[in-house]
């Protein structure tokens, strides 16, 4: 346990002096590359809630991220344009759009979380997993053939959200308020995992039929916990919209979804910190690959099928445990 | 009328192609219980050996051959290599497991045939159209490729009704342990299983070829459409797989075709163009909830 | 005659050909032990399973406390009063004790829609708890993963999930089904106090363990029950010993 906390402080100490390192080193796409890391790191460990708490093995996560994207790309779309209905364009002038934009970001990809999810939720087992998937790729489809709002082109979005307080558009405060989002959702989720709702889902993972047998009504948790992890998944996506300025229909790829479940098997199903670290892991992987070729996929494809058959547990718990495997 | 004729064959069509694909599918999810997300991989193997040995060698035939023996290659090996060893393991790892060798098999196609699609001619004794009604030609091709799938269908029906091993197989879609009790080689039967459904996918990549591009990711579009197909027919039975692939293959052509016709009459021109795209993209989907709401389980589930 | 706390009447389920329950009829009295035997293939964990709600039979009622539960859900069921243990030890393997056992308490609730507080925090919990780790001789595991547990410990640690909740009617589906002899003794200690103070209806295989501890005994052959009795009435059944018993000796 105190290994743990130790690794966990060490990661933050690390993270609150990145952005002065990379100031130092005059090298501004380190800053960015961190951004991303931090926000691929909260969409992966609100996956992990799924597969690691809920046993919900959500093929389609890409999805929420991708409608968060969207909420955020589409709202600022239309704050900053005229003929504006007087409450919003209020908001659009104070300075404050982000007070708006990422709340309703979360807003929608829950809304869409809870509709889907009640749908897929009807199953379990291997139809859950492609119900998952099938339904992130009819949105894929959708914002695909949205052609209002860009279609196969993506949307820019000139500019980021605007709060109080922080100045969004400096990368460096823009660093910090991922870091404040993720802590935040990290904290919050580790005590939500271990309140009563959270101890029901757990037991409601481990072995569903028993959990109904003792008067649990599965499903409503279930509901419940894909809602919340798929709004936290848009709280990703609207920051992924404000950190690249930019979104598009790749965003809802099912390989995303595929990558979010590599960065929580990497990092540690179950450890909701470990996917974060994760994210770290492939993301760096990715840009350090992709030096030395472009054909990175090529390695990281044999590299996952031998993780998931010898390192079944993920990195962090194997680095934290300091267990070595010929020892 | 005649458009809808034309557009019933095409629908006909991509259901035969789909069914090709879940056929093998839902029999390894049904049997193994093992999901298998690298058989998109398969389809695309098929489809890329058999557009290079028809440009090579310019036979058609020697590309039928080299496409089944490939696909069947590699779905025999990434059975024996990768999933037999995640049998008995949980639903996550086999997600991820073959989600890596999908990485892979898509990467090494960028390595060995490039970024650039493939295209493949259409054999000269399948060229040219036919008029099957008066005022309507239809391709040759595209009829053969119906024939051929609905020829695999009668084929499998009859493995799986009068033969002792198709008996078999079917039998372990419904129960694992029956067939185990059976004395069956498990081992032999799931290797056999697996690689004829990675050959029928590659059977559906190759006559794919000469209609849609031959590109890296090829196989993913395919392998979605495939899981809804198995959603709506039910994980195990081939049945299913044949019925649900041709709801399929009709929902999503007749909705493109149709749609913005439809919609005309009630919206403005561009309106409709716009909102039937949406709505067409996106039919199958919709229809594969309706079923879920209604028959969860698909709509003939192997399994009790 | 005392008063039926469940009440079977007509029931059929059926898996294809295959008729798992046929016009069973069955009365568990309230406060009565009341077992059911039957060679194997005689469908009483499929019988057990449409009592809990983890099937639903195609025909015929199920009648508990007054009230029809035939098409009820499980985990409605489970409200009313009716708490299972499972052939194969079924607990949450990768919960730690304390939690399995603080799960069975909370989970009759619906209110549990808790997000931030501890669960061990919930009102009313900490001395349940801590009275049920003691009653049910897991207090020295109570933070160990329930999957570290010996067989006997975890055959303890369900049938005390089935009990925390002070059920009115349980249902032991083989509850010897895997212990050794000690473990037997102990479990048939456990079953006989609690005798009296719920209704229990015990699915075993163990003749002995059956015939000390039932107050009544049903005989199942086919899906079907052919007798129900005294165990004295049940030894001396013809029909039961041409089918049953006579298979033993």
């Amino acid at each position: 346990m105190t290994r743990k906390q130790l690794f966990l402080l060490l990661a933050a100490v690390l993270l609150s002096l990145l952005p002065a390192a990379a100031h130092l080193f005059g090298n501004p796409y380190l800053l960015s590359l961190a951004s991303r890391i931090l926000i691929y790191g909260l969409a992966a460990a609100s996956l992990d809630l799924l597969l690691g708490y809920g046993a919900m093995i959500s093929l389609g996560h890409a999805a929420y991220v991708g409608i968060g994207a969207y909420a955020a790309g589409i709202l600022h779309l239309h704050l900053g344009a005229p003929g504006l209905a007087p409450a919003l364009a209020l908001v659009a002038d104070s300075e404050v759009s982000g007070l708006v934009i990422l709340p309703l970001a979360v807003l929608a990809a829950s809304l869409a979380a809870l509709v889907i999810g009640a749908l897929c939720l009807r199953t379990t087992g291997m139809h859950f997993i492609m119900i998952t998937l099938a339904f992130a790729q009819m949105l894929y489809y959708f914002f695909i053939s949205l052609e209002a709002y860009g279609g196969d082109d993506g949307l820019s979005l000139l500019g980021r959200s605007k709060l109080p307080l922080v100045n969004l558009d400096n990368d460096t405060h823009f660093y910090y308020f991922c870091l404040f989002c993720l802590i935040a959702f990290l904290l919050l989720a580790s005590r939500l995992v271990h309140s009563r709702f959270g101890l029901i889902l757990r037991g409601t993972g481990d072995n569903e039929r028993r959990a109904r047998g003792l008067g649990v009504n599965t499903g409503r948790y279930r509901l419940a916990l894909f809602t919340i992890a798929g709004g936290s998944a848009g709280l990703a996506g609207a920051l992924l919209a404000n950190h690249s300025e930019f979104v598009s229909p790749g965003l809802l790829n099912w390989t995303l979804s595929g990558e979010l479940m590599v960065m929580v098997l990497l990092g540690g199903i179950g450890t909701l910190f470990g996917p974060v670290f994760g994210a770290a892991v492939y993301l760096l992987l990715e840009e350090g690959l992709n030096m030395y070729t472009e054909h990175w996929m090529a390695y990281m494809g044999p590299l996952l099928v031998l993780a998931v058959l010898f390192a079944r547990n993920g990195l962090l718990p194997l680095l934290i445990s300091g267990r070595k495997r010929h020892g | 009328m005649l458009l809808f004729c034309e557009q019933l064959l095409n629908g006909l069509q991509l259901g035969v192609t789909l069914f090709l694909m879940s056929a093998g599918l839902t029999l390894v999810f049904g049997i193994m219980q093992v999901i298998n997300l690298a058989h998109g991989s398969f389809y695309m193997i098929g489809a890329y050996v058999g557009a290079t040995v028809a440009l090579h060698s310019g036979s058609f035939l020697l590309a039928i051959f080299a496409a089944l023996g490939a696909s069947w290659l590699a779905g025999c090996l990434a059975e024996a290599l990768i999933l037999r060893h995640l049998y008995r393991r949980r639903h996550l790892d086999q997600v991820l497991a073959t989600f890596g060798v999908i990485l892979f098999c898509n990467e090494m196609t960028r390595i060995i045939w490039g970024r650039q699609p493939l295209f493949m001619d259409i054999p000269a004794a399948l060229s040219g159209s036919v008029q099957i009604l008066p005022g309507l030609p239809y391709p040759i091709y595209r009829l053969a490729v119906l024939a051929v799938g609905l020829a695999v269908a009668v084929l499998l029906w009859l493995i799986f009704t009068r033969t002792r091993i198709g008996m078999q197989v079917r039998a372990g879609a419904v129960n694992r342990e029956m067939v185990a009790a059976l004395g069956v080689n498990i081992t032999l039967l799931y290797t056999l299983v697996f690689g004829c459904g990675a050959m029928l996918a590659g059977l559906a990549g190759l006559m794919a070829g000469p209609i849609l591009a031959v590109e890296p990711g090829m196989g993913e579009s395919i392998l979605i459409l495939t899981f809804v197909v198995i959603v709506i027919g039910g994980i195990g039975s081939v049945r299913g797989a044949f019925i649900g692939a041709v709801l399929v293959g009709l929902v999503d052509t007749l909705g493109r075709a149709f749609l913005p016709l439809l919609l005309r009459l009630l919206l403005s021109p561009a309106t409709a163009d716009s909102v039937a795209a949406s709505l067409a993209s996106m039919a199958i989907y919709i229809f594969m909830a309706l079923v879920l709401v209604i028959k969860p389980k698909g709509l003939f589930p192997a399994h009790h | 005659m005392a008063e039926a706390l469940l009440d079977v009447t007509g029931l059929n389920k059926s898996f294809g050909a295959l008729l798992a329950t046929n016009d069973l009829s069955l009365s568990v009295r309230q406060g009565e032990v009341h077992a059911l035997i039957g060679p194997n293939g005689a469908g009483k964990t499929t019988l057990v399973n449409q009592l809990s709600g983890d099937l639903i039979a195609d025909s015929g009622r199920v009648v508990f406390r007054g009230q029809d539960i035939t098409r009820l859900p499980a985990h409605h069921r489970a409200r009313l009063g009716i708490a299972r243990s499972f052939q194969i030890t079924h607990i949450f393997e990768n919960l730690t004790v304390a939690e399995n056992l603080g799960l069975a308490l909370l989970a009759g609730h619906g209110g549990n829609f808790h997000f931030f507080r501890h669960w061990r925090r919930a009102p009313r919990l900490t001395e349940r708890l801590e009275e049920a780790l003691t009653r049910f001789d897991l207090l020295q595991h109570r933070d160990q993963p329930a999957a570290s547990l010996s067989h006997g410990e975890k055959r303890q640690l369900e049938v005390g999930m089935a009990l925390v909740v002070d059920p009115q009617l349980l249902i032991l589906d083989e509850p010897m089904a895997g212990l050794g002899p000690g473990g037997t003794v102990e479990l048939t200690r456990i079953i006989r106090r609690l005798k009296g103070q719920l209704t229990i209806l015990l699915v075993e295989h163990d003749m002995d363990v059956v015939f000390s501890l039932a107050d009544r005994i049903t005989v199942l052959v086919y899906g079907h029950d052919i007798a129900t009795g005294t165990p004295a009435e049940i030894r001396g059944n013809a029909l039961v010993r041409q089918a049953y018993l006579g298979e033993e000796g």
